[in-house]
């Protein structure tokens, strides 16, 4: 794969990230690659392991994740992110993650405050320690 | 002191662990939860069994960031010995893999580096003897 084209396909994915401004199209991405739209899809998941769809997907829940540990309501996030509806976002959101976005939100709140979110504790805390060192962390440092 | 792990972020650890045992070939050494996420951890079948390349969420603003700007320019993230890169190249390839750089002649080394489906290229590379 040709410099060029590996690049031309990195800032097609970066338009498909930016999911808080205008919706850009899989057409749009391609073109920004210079490729149709089937070679486009086709390339991207080669490249990045998933489809463009589906890597739009993840980054729209991965932005929600933030938003909503920054505290954003539930319904400015799904709009947000370019939901319009909030039972689609509510239901993909769970399908996804494995609970509703409000649940999600509720359970930060009891974890330890890192500033800008990380959705784990810090690693290098747990370098060395293994599971040990995770179960000293959960009983000494989250907050009941 | 000796070095004893390696990380890289990646933006899936499903998708990770899967690329790295079965399409790279290595072995999973530790796979445990951590919070959100998990501990995984790999290593080389070619050995040493205690040097393992660690496979790291990306859930961080800075790390997202950082890993997509090495990729924009190309730049890999770490970079893997082979003992013979260009079947190596063949190997990866039939198995879908998208590689940037073909096996080049660059000083003592040949290499190549290819694209890792989680958001990082890699440098693979033959020392020349």
């Amino acid at each position: 794969m040709r410099t060029r084209a590996f690049r031309q396909l990195c800032r097609a994915r970066d338009l498909l990230a930016d999911v808080r401004s205008a919706h850009v199209s899989i057409s749009d991405a391609a073109r920004e690659a210079s490729l149709s739209s089937f070679h486009f899809i086709r390339r991207f998941e080669a490249v990045f392991g998933e489809t463009p769809h589906q890597f739009r997907t993840r980054e729209r829940l991965t932005t929600a994740q933030r938003l909503l540990a920054r505290g954003h309501s539930v319904t400015d996030v799904c709009l947000d992110v370019g939901f319009n509806s909030l039972g689609s976002f509510s239901a993909l959101f769970t399908r996804k993650l494995g609970l509703s976005p409000a649940a999600y939100q509720r359970g930060l709140r009891r974890s330890i405050y890192i500033a800008d979110w990380t959705p784990h504790p810090p690693m290098c805390l747990l370098w060395m320690g293994g599971p040990d060192a995770i179960a000293i962390f959960e009983k000494t440092l989250r907050r009941p | 002191m000796r070095i004893k792990l390696n990380s890289i972020f990646v933006n899936d650890q499903e998708k990770a662990l899967r690329f790295y045992t079965d399409v790279l070939g290595f072995r999973k050494k530790q796979d445990f939860p951590v919070g959100g996420a998990r501990w995984i951890s790999v290593v080389s079948p070619e050995g040493p069994d205690d040097l393992e390349l660690v496979l790291e969420p990306n859930g961080h603003p800075a790390a997202s960031a950082y890993q997509s700007a090495l990729m924009q320019d190309g730049i890999p993230c770490t970079a893997l010995e082979s003992a013979d890169i260009r079947s190596e190249v063949q190997r990866l390839k039939e198995k879908g893999v998208v590689f940037t750089i073909e096996p080049t002649h660059a000083g003592a080394v040949i290499l190549a580096i290819f694209a890792d489906t989680c958001g990082n290229l890699i440098q693979v590379y033959q020392q020349k003897t």
